[in-house]
């Protein structure tokens, strides 16, 4: 068994033919078969199997040769199925690859499969695909959350199946499942790689983002995924950077910063518990570790003004899932509009449906000033006062999340400020398109939990090297709910 | 604002080209005071309406003029592969006049 290894533990062992390609592919397929987290849209078996045969000849500098991956389903991946985990594109098959599957294959990374994600990215809680619940392979009672969207590609790694996967990141759909799953998960400057190919769900917050078990492995795979593409004409022309190459554990005189009334909104004691045994870690290697303060009307009203513009953007980007060019089409229809009525009625689930007409709602003549218009403007007061600190200091530092659990029946009281800010605060960087990475600190009951850095625009190198020290004082480097719970 | 009511939601529906449920419209409506409140907070932000709405994170988007080159583009096979019904090489819909 090799998959539980990081990136850089497999490319060894690939360089030294100890293992091949094939062999690789083979074992991710066989744990993708057996997975028991429906984390799974589609194995690409033959794909996979045929890719790697051709694999033979190791290439010492390039990492991901022959490392296994999975993506998220809302990529678009040519000639293989991909259906955003929802029934109106439940039988679509792309006929060209998004930027970053098209960057994978280049470097020889083998596609083992498509994973579920709640339906076309929207929701946060793994519960909305086609196929139902997606669980966290820490919960064997199937009881807790693993969060989302990306929670098909969280529960792949977190189940040791492979040790790379692309994830999207809108609100924190990649950086909250993988504070549930004891991953790193990692979105870099919006513009930084090329969203050619990804769904839009809500494009000015869309982010690529990915899971990886170590830092080293996040570094790595920005380097191979940066960059300007023509294709999409809102990734940056920024020169590009060697995050691995420029890895580095000295944190001397790094100026980090936390928000008071963030950590004072997390519910769970085991979390601020740990979180302050790291702050002494960050100041121990050197950092110089403040606190600061925000106001609390601006972070309670995260979660509106996210869900908002998100809802509104939606509702105009998913307006080409019609059943004509391609989806769901049920036949016999008396006009185009029926055919375009009778997909979205069949092909939507109920809960995509809602966020449609909160996004309707908020975009109605009367409502724009009141609605519209306002969380966009509340969008750049928090911008503006996150950027403000962010003048003083290098990186923000915080608990990814309020709890370390979350279970599927909750009562939770949504209107409550200390829930609002803890488990909605991770928005702030797609609102200001920062880089941001939660890496796992704790785990409670066997259980993992994480905590969060967010950096400059384009200083992600600084993000990496943080983490990359914090993780290096603690014990959570590439775990697995296999070697947590046995 | 526009008073939330059954009729309300279904109109907003119908203008996305959907229907639901009768029961997940009332859900929705059941729903809609907590999403209601929750917008409400972003009006308690002092000094909201100084400030200029923000559309993308910053100013990046890239404008040039490209080459006058031919590039690959997808065949009438690749775009025509995902409809549902075609005919002659076009994707076929109900007559729009009779």
């Amino acid at each position: 068994m090799y998959l539980d290894k990081t990136i850089v533990e497999l490319h060894n062992l690939l360089v030294k033919k100890e293992v091949t390609p094939y062999e690789l592919a083979q074992e991710a397929i066989e744990n993708a078969k057996n997975d028991s987290n429906n984390a799974f849209e589609t194995i690409c078996e033959q794909e996979a199997l045929d890719f790697a045969k051709t694999l033979i000849e190791p290439e010492k500098d390039n990492l991901f040769w022959g490392i296994p991956y999975v993506a998220k389903d809302n990529y678009s991946t040519k000639g293989i199925l991909t259906t955003g985990s929802s029934d109106i594109l439940k039988d679509y098959v792309p006929v060209f690859d998004a930027t970053v599957i098209k960057k994978l294959k280049e470097k020889k990374a083998v596609l083992i499969g498509k994973t579920t994600l709640d339906e076309l990215a929207m929701g946060g809680s793994g519960t909305t695909s086609h196929k139902g619940k997606t669980y966290n392979p820490y919960d064997k009672t199937h009881t807790y959350i693993i969060g989302g969207s990306s929670c098909g590609s969280a529960a792949s790694l977190a189940s040791g199946i492979v040790p790379f996967a692309l994830g999207s990141d809108t609100g924190d759909s990649v950086r909250k499942p993988a504070s549930y799953a004891g991953l790193v998960g990692f979105k870099p400057t919006w513009g930084r790689i090329s969203r050619y190919g990804l769904f839009p769900f809500a494009p000015s917050l869309d982010h690529v983002a990915y899971f990886t078990r170590s830092v080293e492995d996040a570094a790595i795979a920005l380097e191979i995924l940066q960059g300007h593409d023509e294709l999409d004409m809102t990734s940056s022309l920024k020169e590009q950077c060697n995050y691995f190459k420029d890895l580095n554990k000295d944190i001397k005189g790094m100026k980090i910063a936390y928000i008071k009334e963030i950590v004072e909104s997390v519910k769970d004691k085991v979390i601020i518990e740990q979180f302050e045994k790291t702050l002494n870690i960050l100041k121990e290697l050197g950092a110089e570790v403040n606190q600061v303060s925000m106001d609390k009307k601006l972070l309670t009203a995260i979660f509106g003004t996210y869900y908002v513009i998100s809802c509104a953007e939606a509702t105009s980007n998913n307006a080409n899932l019609d059943g004509i060019k391609f989806g769901l089409r049920e036949g016999n229809e008396k006009t185009y509009q029926e055919v375009m009525f009778k997909a979205r009625t069949k092909g939507f689930g109920e809960f995509i449906k809602r966020r449609f007409i909160i996004g309707s709602y908020s975009l109605f003549k009367e409502n724009q000033e009141e609605l519209f218009l306002r969380a966009q403007k509340a969008r750049r007061k928090i911008v503006n006062e996150i950027n403000k600190i962010l003048q003083n200091y290098d990186l923000i530092y915080l608990p990814a999340l309020g709890s370390v659990r979350n279970p599927f029946e909750s009562n939770v009281d949504k209107l409550e400020p200390n829930y609002l800010i803890a488990e909605n605060h991770l928005a702030i960087a797609n609102f200001a398109g920062l880089p941001s990475l939660t890496l796992p600190i704790g785990i409670d009951k066997d259980f993992p939990f994480g905590a969060n850095f967010l950096g400059r625009a384009f200083e992600e190198q600084k993000v990496f090297n943080v983490a990359y020290a914090l993780e290096s004082k603690l014990e959570f480097k590439n775990i697995t709910a296999k070697k947590v719970n046995g | 604002m526009k008073e939330i009511n059954e009729t309300l939601l279904k109109e907003c529906a119908h203008n996305l080209m959907f229907d639901m449920k009768e029961e997940e419209y009332q859900t929705l409506l059941n729903e809609f005071h907590i999403v209601q409140e929750q917008l409400s907070m972003i009006g308690e932000i002092d000094g909201l309406d100084q400030e200029e709405p923000m559309t993308f994170p910053f100013d990046c988007a890239i404008s040039y003029l490209r080459e006058d080159e031919e590039k690959e583009n997808l065949t009438r096979e690749e775009a025509l592969k995902n409809a549902k019904d075609v005919f002659a090489g076009q994707i076929k819909l109900p007559k729009v006049v009779g």
